[in-house]
């Protein structure tokens, strides 16, 4: 029939079975190709089309809080907005690194930077770029991003000090971990962006405080919006601290050191367990953790009054008259004087061809113990030194812990010196003169201590022979409330003095905060009595300029029974009775408020 | 003229189930391809039903007219179309950067889809004019005809829709070697064309048309544009392995990481979730559609209603076979349609209308 009604043409009748043959030959392309993306190259392409969708984000697990010994917070975590940058979600590089220097004030080259820094992560981690932004720079992201494919913004816990500058050497700081640290083998459980304990307890428990980070597997769009969550581990917060420390005594000494340089500790002479510590000048630790600028950080750290140093355990200076203690416990324990022995203090004494001064020009007559240390009197000290010699000097401070670092639980703490005959002749190759002992037994010369181990003087005669290596610690917690670790408290000398040396030594401190010939008797206290002993220490001055003193004062209190010990110095801050003591009276007054209410109440019961 | 019985008889039903079976599949995958992972989206499947019911009933209306009647008017079609093309231009809504649609009666069409078969009507009865039994057409028989082509695609180019310029060159390219040239004449019109491709290059088309072909190319020299779709959308289909992720489980456009995934890149959408083994079966009922087409124009009562088949035959064919291997990477991106599947009324209705054509070929394929 066909062929009936067509033309017969010839020409087209050839095309049809070309035609055919090209749907043919393109079908069989077609499902080549297919073959080689979806059979041979399916999982391949399953694996890209999961990368997409599927992001790992991290959970930044909180810190662990630092509490004070009565449960108040010192440091904890909040909520901070982060912003990232997902290298892998950056549709064009220019666009949305400009797009973001202009929106957060940043230099590009800044955030290149970041993004080098990471290029060793996979492309779908995201780099931090800024940390801690405000409110107004998250709605500007916000607003803007859909121009900004690539960045995200993240609400991640940020380690936050209540108190700033008044921890900041006890507490410390935490910082990102840097570039350099991150390529070292003792860092590899960090990650870019995370925060490390850089200094004071921050550093040394940053094993406790450091929690488990978590992480949230989501799916996420081609805007790098999340769509939903695949599936979740949840963070594991870090340990919680519970300190010795006291907020109120630490606020106390804060204000009282405020504008001045040095430091002071208080510690509890029954456990050893730190009650405070305060070094000054200080810096404010907050600053450390939104990411420090480079000018930020110059500016501390080329300070010439070195705020990042921790005087309480780094600084060293001549102990000064404070010495006195340790030379009268020797000479009493030695049998070398008694209550009665006495010398004539005519405000000074020859020896050696020179004349060492009394500081009371016109000499303090015949001393004896109470009242060389009451008054302070150095011609006495001078005798009683050259009785000792300065190898029984160091004994004694050897054992009681001067001049060796106590091991309290902070890092970087120094060690002092109080010399030995062994030493000069080991350092210097010449033999000990004994003209250097009479500087020593004042404290001068070649002694010199930290305010942490000359409160462990202090403690000694406190705790009749007893004293604690310094705890800040008292125990870790963990988030769920079990207590993981407790301090007990650590013997580090027991000495079985005799009584009366005890007593003697004892009887005098009190007697220079309380007797009204006494060194730091503007000190004295109504309701509490406290011991202590004055010191002023000649200082070397800096660049050639002398700028005075060094202030010390040690004490303990209350008298009777003895339950904290302080010390406290003062730089370039003249005497110790002026500069130092005032301190210690009020973290006395401070600690033992209770006890002049109920005396108060006493006093307006009877009245 | 009317329809009687015997017609009725003769309409070719393998033609439409095998149409409607590729369009039910088209449905399916547009309520994935429209839907998010949380809520199914019926409106664009609605729309669709609803063009497709008005193709429908454009069929059954013209298949009371001869097809030869048809194409002997179809230099009105042409006017027609020529002036909604220029409409477009002037009164055209711009969308997506490109002017391709007017508003009738708040409904938008896009003169450009229905320009294709109204060509094919005209070339059919330009050609058929000049033809004289088994003589091959020469430069002077076509330079008409060419020129009533260029002259709206041109226009359609401007708009710019380079997609459908393209699929009406080509198509036009398919009828000419179809009726058959000279051999001098085949040599004269690849010169032309090799000339007019580099002018297209340098004066038409603009920067991003450019890319996208240099992004095929070098598929990374593009990561950001144009080179990362291409690569979004060959993952796409690749992940689907050999069963696909199933109905509504692809990601890849349900993210985002696919644009146009309900129009132009709808394959990726099929391929991502019915894998390989059914994208054959897509494939067998397309390429056992276009199979049929040929056929209707071999057994075509006379050369006219031939060329006509062969035409709609070529536009099917093309849009089916660029569409995909543009999801595929083995062609640059065009905006090209994929016949029945991708969402799109304008493209619906050109594509039933040319379906009514064939139809009423083949009814009428005993009729002298």
């Amino acid at each position: 029939m066909e062929h009936f009604v067509k033309d017969g043409n010839t020409i087209i009748d050839s095309k049809y079975v070309w035609s055919k043959r090209i749907l043919i030959f393109f079908i069989i392309v077609l499902l080549i190709r297919l073959w080689d993306l979806q059979i041979m190259r399916g999982s391949e392409m399953r694996t890209l089309s999961e990368q997409n969708r599927i992001r790992v984000k991290k959970i930044v697990a909180p810190r662990g809080v630092i509490y004070d010994r009565n449960g108040k917070i010192l440091a904890e975590t909040r909520p901070s907005f982060n912003i990232y940058i997902i290298p892998e979600d950056i549709k064009d590089f220019n666009q949305t690194v400009d797009g973001l220097a202009q929106l957060m004030n940043m230099e590009r080259d800044e955030i290149i930077e970041k993004l080098k820094a990471a290029s060793n992560m996979p492309p779908s981690f995201p780099v931090k770029i800024k940390s801690d932004v405000t409110m107004d720079d998250v709605a500007k992201v916000e607003a803007h991003r859909v121009y900004l494919p690539g960045v995200q913004i993240q609400i991640e816990p940020k380690r936050y000090y209540n108190y700033g500058k008044t921890f900041a050497h006890l507490i410390g700081y935490v910082s990102e971990i840097s570039d350099e640290e991150l390529k070292k083998k003792e860092y590899k459980n960090y990650f870019p962006g995370d925060f490390i304990g850089r200094y004071g307890l921050e550093r040394s428990y940053e094993s406790y405080l450091r929690g488990i980070d978590g992480e949230k597997r989501v799916e996420v769009d081609a805007m790098g919006r999340e769509i939903r969550t695949l599936d979740v581990k949840e963070p594991i917060p870090g340990n919680n601290l519970y300190l010795n420390v006291d907020l109120e005594v630490q606020e106390v000494i804060d204000k009282a050191l405020e504008n001045k340089r040095g430091g002071s500790v208080v510690i509890d002479t029954k456990t050893g367990g730190v009650i405070a510590l305060v070094s000054r000048p200080a810096f404010d630790p907050n600053k450390f953790t939104s990411g420090i600028t480079k000018e930020e950080w110059q500016k501390i750290a080329l300070d010439t009054r070195h705020p990042l140093q921790n005087r309480v355990i780094q600084g060293r200076y001549p102990p000064g008259s404070t010495f006195k203690i340790l030379l009268a416990l020797k000479g009493l324990e030695e049998g070398l004087i008694n209550e009665k022995t006495s010398f004539l203090c005519r405000g000074g004494m020859p020896y050696g061809g020179r004349v060492f001064k009394c500081w009371k020009k016109g000499g303090h007559g015949a001393v004896s113990i109470h009242r060389a240390i009451v008054e302070s009197c150095d011609v006495f000290f001078y005798n009683l030194g050259l009785k000792l010699g300065v190898d029984k000097i160091h004994e004694m401070a050897d054992i009681i812990g001067l001049g060796r670092k106590t091991g309290i639980d902070l890092p970087g703490e120094k060690d002092g010196l109080v010399p030995s005959t062994q030493w000069k002749q080991r350092v210097y190759k010449t033999p000990w003169y004994e003209g250097e002992t009479l500087s020593v037994a004042i404290g001068q010369g070649a002694v010199w201590l930290t305010p942490i181990q000359l409160v462990q003087l202090a403690s000694i005669v406190a705790n009749d022979g007893v004293n604690y290596k310094p705890k800040i610690v008292k125990k870790i917690v963990s988030p769920e409330g079990k207590t993981i670790k407790t301090f007990e408290p650590e013997l580090n000398a027991n000495l079985k003095f005799k009584k009366d040396t005890l007593r003697i030594v004892k009887d005098s401190m009190k007697g220079v905060v309380n007797e009204g010939s006494g060194t730091a008797y503007s000190s004295r206290i109504q309701h509490v009595s406290m011991s202590g002993k004055t010191g002023t220490a000649q200082s070397v001055g800096e660049r050639g300029k002398n700028l005075g003193d060094h202030a010390w004062f040690i004490a303990f209190a209350p008298s009777e029974d003895p339950s904290i010990a302080i010390s406290v110095l003062v730089e370039y801050g003249g005497h110790g009775s002026s500069a130092a003591a005032p301190v210690a009276k009020v973290v006395t007054e401070t600690m033992f408020k209770e006890k002049k209410e109920i005396k108060e109440a006493k006093l307006n019961g009877y009245r | 003229m009317g329809i009687d019985k015997r017609k009725v008889y003769h309409l070719d039903w393998y033609l439409i189930f095998n149409g409607l079976a590729i369009f039910l599949i088209g449905i399916v995958n547009l309520i994935s391809a429209t839907s998010s992972f949380y809520t199914s989206s019926y409106s664009y499947m609605i729309k669709q039903l609803v063009a497709f019911f008005i193709g429908i009933g454009l069929i059954v209306f013209t298949l009371h007219y001869d097809y030869r009647v048809i194409v002997r008017q179809s230099k009105w079609l042409y006017l027609s179309g020529l002036f909604l093309v220029v409409l477009v231009l002037i009164i055209g809504l711009i969308a997506g950067g490109a002017k391709r649609w007017i508003s009738i009666f708040g409904i938008n069409i896009q003169p450009s889809e229905f320009m294709k078969p109204i060509l094919v009507l005209y070339l059919a009865k330009l050609l058929h004019e000049k033809k004289k039994q088994n003589v091959p057409l020469g430069i002077k028989d076509i330079m008409f005809p060419i020129g009533a082509v260029l002259l709206p695609v041109i226009l359609i180019i401007k708009q710019p829709d380079l997609g459908t310029g393209i699929i009406i060159i080509l198509t036009s390219g398919c009828i000419l070697w179809f009726v058959g040239l000279k051999k001098s004449t085949y040599a004269v019109l690849g010169i032309i064309s090799v000339i007019s491709s580099f002018a297209l290059w340098h004066f038409v088309m603009k920067p991003y048309q450019k890319m996208r072909i240099l992004s095929f190319i070098n598929i990374d020299a593009d990561p950001s544009g144009f080179g990362y779709h291409a690569k979004q959308a060959m993952i796409a289909v690749g992940s689907g392995k050999f069963f696909g992720k199933g109905f509504m489980n692809g990601t890849q456009h349900k993210l985002q990481f696919i644009p146009e995934h309900h129009t132009d890149f709808i394959f990726t959408v099929f391929g991502e979730e019915w894998g390989f083994f059914g994208s054959i079966i897509l494939f067998l009922l397309f390429a056992s559609f276009i199979w049929r087409c040929i056929k209707i124009a071999q057994s075509a009562n006379d050369e006219m209603g031939s060329i006509v088949a062969f035409g709609v035959a070529s536009i099917i064919f093309l849009q089916f076979a660029i569409n995909v291997m543009m999801t595929i990477h083995l062609s640059p991106v065009v905006g090209i349609p994929l016949p029945f599947i991708s969402y799109g009324g304008s493209s619906l209705l050109s594509i039933l209308g040319s379906i009514g054509l064939l139809l009423n070929i083949n009814m009428r394929r005993y009729m002298f």
